[in-house]
C-alpha cells in the first residue's frame, strides 16, 4: 500500500457523444441547457473528494508538510472525461482548491485538463490557467474535416489551432494534442497532412492512438456496478461499419510514419502511444505505467493503492444519489468494485515495457519473465539499450505478442 | 408368454424397402394387427429404437420381432420379422438378416417406383433363395401409379403383376392380405429339432448385465434354457443366462427349436467371442460342422476421428470401445496427428456409416469430435519385389520412389433415375473418372444406369451431387468390383515448409493441381497472420504445385493503457495467451485448431 501520488477526476459530460468513445459520458440535455446536471454532479464530486480524503487521512495522515501532517502532497492531478473544459470556470477553480486543501498539491504539481477544441466546448483558456491548470490535453484527433465529421467531432481544423493559440496566449505551460489513426477509409496521405498540421502548431506533447473499437458489453463491463455504460445501438452500428474500413498494415505504416516525423520534430517516444519534447512527458500517466498509487473520483474512475484496483460504477444517477441523497440522509461512497491487482511480475513488466524506460537487463534473470523476454529478443521485438531492455519500433507495434507471453 | 408353435407354422421374413417407402409403417401395422404391441403404447416406428434411426428415417441395426397371428385357416402362426437396414452402406447387414429368413416382403412406393437399392436387395434375397412377397405401398396417394410400378417390377425383376399386393400401410388397406400372403407363400423353415444344435448368430447387442446378447436363427436342433453353449468359430463356451424371443421386448422362453428365431444372453463380456456369423451349438452334443458364416463386414471408408479438445482422448477411447460392442462393423486403431493430436483411425462400411458412428459417439457419450477427410484403402505395389502394402491413411503412403504402382478400389454403381437426367448423370460420372456400362428402361420414364467408378470419387460428394443434379429423384447402390491401378499421387499441404499430416490426400494426378490450389487458398484464409511471412504450399513429393502466402502480421498493440484499462487489458492479454496455448504448432507457425476443423468441415460438404 502507498499513499497516492496522483489524483484522477472523471468529468462525465460532453456536448455530444462520439460513436467510438467508451468512456463514461453523458451528453445532450444532461450537459447543456436548463436541465443540465453538471452542477449537481460537481456537488457530488466534491462530496466524494472529501469522503475519499477522509479515508486517506485516517490511513496516511493529513496531507502536506506541517503540523501533524505526514501524507505527501499530490504530484499530479488529472481532470479527464468527458470534456472537463465544459466545467464553469468558477467550478474548476473551486475544485482545484478543494483538492489542494484536502489532498495537497505539490508546488511543482502537473495539473492536466482535457479539452475539446470546439468554440462551445474548449472553455476560457485564461480562466483555466488562473485556476491552476499547467497542462492542457486537446482532443484534436484529426486535421481532416471529413475525418472529423466521420468521428462525430464538433470541431474543425481551425478550432484546434485557435485552442492551441488561446492556451499559449494564456500561458499554459504544456500543450498536448491527441490524434487518432487507422480511421475508416483514412489514407497514408491524409494522415501525413494531419501530422504536418499538428506539428505546425508546435505542441509539447502528442498522443497518437490507433482507433480501437471495442465492445464493452461483450466484455461484461456494463452492468449496474460496471465501469462502462451500455453501448448505444447507433454506436454499435457505427463501429461495425468502421471496423470494415480499418487495416492493420496501413495502421502500422501510419505509426511508423508518425514516429519518424515526431522524432525529426524533436519529440521523444516515451510510451507506445505517447511522444513529448524534453520535460513534457505526462508525469500523471507515467505513474500508471510505473505502478504508482493514485486516487480517483467520478463515475467510472479507477484507482490503485498499490495493492488493489478499485473503481466507481459508471452510472451517473446512482453516483449522485449516493453522494447527495435526495432525502437529506448521509452521503455514502458510490457503488463500484475492487479486485486485487495482479500479483505476478508479468503485469508490472508489461506496463514498464510500454514505456521507453523498459526493464533493467536483470529482468532476464527472473524465471517468471525469462522465457518471454528471451523470445522477445530472439524475434527482435525487444532489444537491449544500455542497461535496459526496450521494445523496438516493430516491437511496439507487435507488443501484444510479447505481452500475451508475459501475463 | 410365447406359446410353442410347431415348425410348420413358423414363418421367418424380412422387409426390403427403400428409405421412405414405408417399411417401418408397414411393420407397425403388422405389429398392431397381431397385437404384439398394445396400441396405447404404440410409438411410431417401434422397430427403430435408436433416436438416430427415427430422426434419419432409416434402420441401422437389424431388429427382430415375433408376431403371433391367427390366420384365416384358424391356426396360430409365429411370424418372425427380421428387420433390415435400408441404406446402401448396410448391405452387409441386410445380407445377414436375409440369411435368417425364408422370405422377404418387397415394399415399393406406388408413387416413387423401384429404387436402386431395392433392386440390389431383391437380388441379394433371390441369391439366398428367398420367396419374395411384392407389396405396392402408399396406394392411397393421389400420385400413386400402381400400373406403372407393376410394369417396373415385371421388367426389372420379372415379378408377375398378379402377385403384387396393393397396400396402404398408412390407412391399413391391404395389410391383412400381407399377413395372409406371409403364411401362404413363404415356406416354413425346415431343419430337424432332434439333430445337434446349429444356430446362426445374425446380430448382437451388448448388455451390461447380460453380457453379449446374440440374436439367433436355429437351423437344426433344440436349445434349452439350461444348456451350456459353444460358439463354433471362436470356441468360447458359456452357461446360458437367458433364452427368449422378441415380442419385441425380450421375453424369456424355456426352449427354442429348429426354425425359430430368438435371443441368447451369453454372459460373455467380450463381443469378439460371440461374433455375428458364428454358429452356436451345445457343449453336450456339438454339431459336426458350423453353418456357412458371413463374409466379414469390410471397411470401405477410413477416417481419423479426433476429440476437438485433446483432453477428451481417454473419453473417446472409452466411447469407441463401448460403441464397438454394439456395432462391430467399424474398425478402429489409435493414431496421432500433428494437427489433431491423439485419435483413432476408423474404418466404416460407407460414408453414412461413418456419419452415424460419429454422431452416436457424440450424442451417446457427449463428445465433440472432428473427422479427417475420408479415404479409401489403397493397395501399393512396391518396387524391387517388396510386395504390396495397403494404405488407408494418406500420411502413411510409402515414399514415391519406392512405389511401383498404386491401385484403388472400384465399384459398380447402379443408379435409378428419371430418364430426363441421363445426360447429367453421364457427365457427373465421367467427371469423376467413371465409365458408363449400360442403361435399361424400367418403364417409359425411368431408367437403371450402371457405371464403374473409383470408390474414392464416390465418397467425396457423389451422392450429394446425384441428388442435386436429379432434383432428388435418383437413387443409387454400389458394389465393389476390385482394385485397379491409377495415376495416383499424394498431395501434401505444407505450412512454412512443414507438411500438415491431417490435410494430406491421395488424388488422381490430373486433379492434383486444382485441388492443391483450392486447399492452399482455403488454408490461407484460416491461418492467422504470424510475426513472419508464412508460405502455404501444396506439393506432390518435392514438387510444389500451388502456393499462397500469409503476410506477416504488422500490428497487434493496445493503443491505450491508462489507469482504468490495466486490469481489463491484462484480461484481454490473458485470453490471447490462452488462445496461444491451445494453438497447434506446425514448425514455428501457430495455427488455431479451429483452422484445421474448418478445413476438414468444408471438406465434408
Amino acid at each position: 500500500m502507498a499513499p497516492p501520488s496522483g489524483l484522477y477526476v472523471h468529468f462525465p459530460f460532453c456536448v455530444s457523444i462520439c460513436p467510438y468513445c467508451d468512456f463514461v459520458v453523458y451528453a445532450g440535455k444532461a450537459a447543456r441547457g436548463p436541465e443540465r446536471r453538471i452542477e449537481r454532479f460537481v456537488e457530488a464530486l466534491e462530496v466524494e473528494l472529501r469522503l475519499r480524503a477522509d479515508v486517506l487521512d485516517a490511513r496516511w495522515g493529513r496531507p502536506g508538510a506541517g503540523a501533524g501532517g505526514s501524507r505527501p502532497a499530490l504530484e499530479t492531478l488529472y481532470l479527464g472525461g468527458g470534456t472537463p473544459s465544459l466545467l464553469p470556470a468558477a467550478s474548476l477553480a473551486r475544485l482545484i482548491e478543494l483538492v489542494r486543501a484536502r489532498y495537497g498539491l505539490d508546488p511543482r504539481a502537473e495539473v492536466t485538463l482535457e479539452a475539446n477544441p470546439g468554440p462551445d466546448e474548449r472553455g476560457h483558456a485564461g480562466a483555466i490557467r488562473a485556476a491552476g491548470v499547467t497542462r492542457l490535453s486537446i482532443g484534436a484527433q484529426s486535421f481532416h474535416p471529413a475525418e472529423l465529421r466521420t468521428l462525430g467531432r464538433r470541431h474543425g481544423p481551425g478550432d484546434i489551432a485557435a485552442a492551441v493559440h488561446d492556451a499559449r496566449a494564456a500561458g499554459i505551460a504544456s500543450i498536448s494534442l491527441d490524434l487518432l489513426y487507422d480511421l475508416p477509409g483514412q489514407t497514408l496521405e491524409s494522415w501525413s497532412r494531419t501530422l504536418d498540421a499538428a506539428l505546425a502548431l508546435r505542441p509539447d506533447h502528442v498522443s497518437m492512438y490507433a482507433l480501437t473499437l471495442d465492445d464493452p458489453d461483450a466484455e461484461g463491463l456494463t452492468g449496474p456496478s460496471g465501469d462502462h455504460l451500455v453501448l448505444r445501438s447507433g454506436a454499435r452500428r457505427w463501429r461495425d461499419a468502421a471496423r470494415r474500413g480499418q487495416d492493420d498494415d496501413r495502421a502500422a505504416a501510419m505509426y511508423e510514419l508518425a514516429d519518424e516525423r515526431l522524432a525529426e520534430a524533436g519529440f521523444s517516444w516515451y510510451e507506445i502511444s505517447n511522444w513529448a519534447r524534453p520535460g513534457h512527458a505526462s508525469r500523471h500517466n507515467l505513474g500508471y505505467w510505473q505502478g504508482r498509487a493514485w486516487e480517483a473520483v467520478g463515475p467510472g474512475a479507477h484507482a490503485f493503492d498499490g495493492e488493489r484496483r478499485r473503481w466507481n460504477a459508471g452510472r451517473l444517477d446512482a453516483y449522485i444519489a449516493a453522494l447527495v441523497p435526495a432525502d437529506g440522509s448521509g452521503a455514502v461512497l458510490p457503488a463500484g468494485g475492487a479486485e486485487p491487482a495482479s500479483t505476478g511480475p508479468g503485469e508490472a513488466a508489461m506496463l514498464a515495457l510500454r514505456t521507453s524506460a523498459g526493464l533493467p537487463l536483470e529482468a532476464l534473470d527472473r524465471p517468471s519473465l525469462a522465457a518471454a523476454l528471451a523470445w522477445g529478443i530472439e524475434t527482435h521485438l525487444l532489444a537491449p539499450s544500455g542497461p535496459r531492455l526496450r521494445l523496438t519500433r516493430r516491437g511496439r507495434l507487435l507488443s501484444n505478442e510479447l505481452f500475451a507471453r508475459l501475463v | 408368454m410365447a406359446t410353442q408353435i410347431p415348425q410348420a407354422r413358423l414363418r421367418n421374413f424380412s422387409i426390403i424397402a427403400h428409405i421412405d417407402h414405408g417399411k417401418s409403417t408397414l411393420a407397425d401395422r403388422l405389429l398392431e394387427l397381431t397385437h404384439a404391441i398394445d396400441p396405447r403404447q404404440m410409438t411410431s416406428q417401434v422397430l427403430d429404437s435408436m433416436d438416430l434411426e427415427r430422426e434419419k428415417g432409416i434402420t441401422i441395426k437389424a431388429r427382430a420381432v415375433r408376431l403371433e397371428y391367427t390366420a384365416r385357416d384358424g391356426l396360430v402362426y409365429a411370424l418372425n420379422l427380421i428387420d433390415t437396414p435400408g441404406h446402401v452402406d448396410f448391405s452387409y447387414e441386410v445380407s445377414r438378416s436375409l440369411q435368417a429368413c425364408e422370405g422377404a416382403i418387397l415394399v415399393v412406393d406406388a408413387a416413387q417406383g423401384i429404387e436402386a437399392q431395392t433392386l440390389a436387395n431383391v437380388h441379394l434375397a433371390l441369391r439366398e433363395g428367398l420367396t419374395i412377397v411384392p407389396v405396392l405401398n402408399k396406394i392411397d396417394l393421389p400420385s400413386a401409379q400402381p400400373e406403372v410400378v407393376m410394369d417396373e417390377l415385371e421388367n426389372a425383376l420379372a415379378i408377375p403383376r398378379e402377385e403384387v399386393l396393393l397396400v396402404s400401410a398408412k390407412d391399413g388397406t391391404g395389410v391383412p392380405e400381407v399377413l395372409e400372403a406371409i403364411v401362404e407363400r413363404i415356406p416354413a423353415p425346415k431343419g430337424d429339432p432332434s439333430e445337434p444344435l446349429r444356430a446362426l448368430v445374425f446380430d448382437s447387442h451388448y448388455d451390461p448385465y447380460k453380457g453379449v446378447v446374440v440374436y439367433v436363427r436355429l437351423e437344426t436342433g433344440t436349445l434349452h434354457a439350461d444348456a451350456r453353449i459353444r460358439l463354433m468359430a471362436s470356441g468360447a463356451e458359456a452357461e446360458l443366462l437367458e433364452l427368449g424371443v422378441f415380442r419385441p421386448a425380450l421375453v424369456p422362453v424355456p426352449e427354442l427349436r429348429a426354425g425359430e428365431v430368438g435371443y441368447v444372453a451369453t454372459g460373455l463380456k467380450n463381443v469378439r467371442e460371440a461374433q455375428v456369423g458364428d454358429t452356436i451349438t451345445t457343449a453336450a452334443d456339438p454339431a459336426p460342422s458350423p453353418l456357412p458364416g458371413y463374409q466379414e463386414a469390410k471397411s470401405l471408408v477410413f477416417a481419423g476421428i479426433y476429440p476437438v479438445s485433446g483432453e477428451d482422448y481417454p473419453l473417446l477411447r472409452d466411447a469407441i470401445e463401448k460403441l464397438h460392442l454394439n456395432d462391430a462393423s467399424f474398425t478402429f486403431e489409435p493414431e496421432s496427428s500433428i494437427a489433431l493430436g491423439f485419435g483413432f483411425r476408423c474404418g466404416f462400411l460407407g460414408l453414412l456409416h461413418m456419419e452415424i458412428v460419429q454422431e452416436r459417439l457424440e450424442r451417446e457419450f457427449s463428445l465433440d469430435l472432428i473427422a479427417s477427410a475420408p479415404s479409401v484403402e489403397y493397395e501399393v505395389l512396391l518396387l524391387n519385389n517388396k510386395g504390396v502394402v495397403t494404405v488407408d491413411n494418406p500420411a502413411k503412403l510409402p515414399p514415391v520412389n519406392d512405389i511401383e504402382e498404386i491401385r484403388e478400389p472400384w465399384v459398380r454403381l447402379s443408379v435409378v433415375t428419371p430418364s430426363a437426367y441421363i445426360g447429367a448423370l453421364m457427365e457427373l460420372s465421367t467427371n469423376r473418372r467413371g465409365s458408363f456400362v449400360d442403361l435399361e428402361y424400367l418403364d417409359p420414364t425411368r431408367v437403371l444406369m450402371r457405371f464403374e467408378l473409383p470408390l474414392a470419387e464416390l465418397i467425396v460428394d457423389y451422392f450429394d451431387q446425384l441428388k442435386t443434379r436429379t432434383a432428388g429423384y435418383a437413387s443409387m447402390d454400389y458394389e465393389e468390383i476390385g482394385y485397379r491401378a491409377a495415376k495416383l499421387v499424394r498431395l501434401d499441404v505444407m505450412v512454412s515448409g512443414e507438411p500438415v499430416d491431417a490435410l494430406s490426400v491421395i488424388v488422381h494426378r490430373d486433379n492434383a493441381a486444382s485441388l492443391g490450389r483450392t486447399l492452399v487458398g482455403r488454408l490461407r484464409e484460416l491461418i492467422p497472420r504470424q510475426m513472419f511471412e508464412v508460405p502455404i504450399q501444396a506439393a506432390i513429393g518435392s514438387n510444389v504445385i500451388a502456393r499462397e502466402t500469409v503476410r506477416a502480421m504488422r500490428k497487434n498493440v493496445l493503443a491505450k493503457c491508462y489507469g482504468g484499462d490495466i486490469s481489463r487489458k491484462r484480461k484481454l492479454l490473458e485470453k490471447q495467451k490462452e488462445g496461444k496455448r491451445r494453438m497447434k504448432r506446425v514448425g514455428s507457425v501457430e495455427i488455431p485448431q479451429e483452422a484445421f476443423l474448418a478445413m476438414l468441415r468444408t471438406d465434408e460438404s
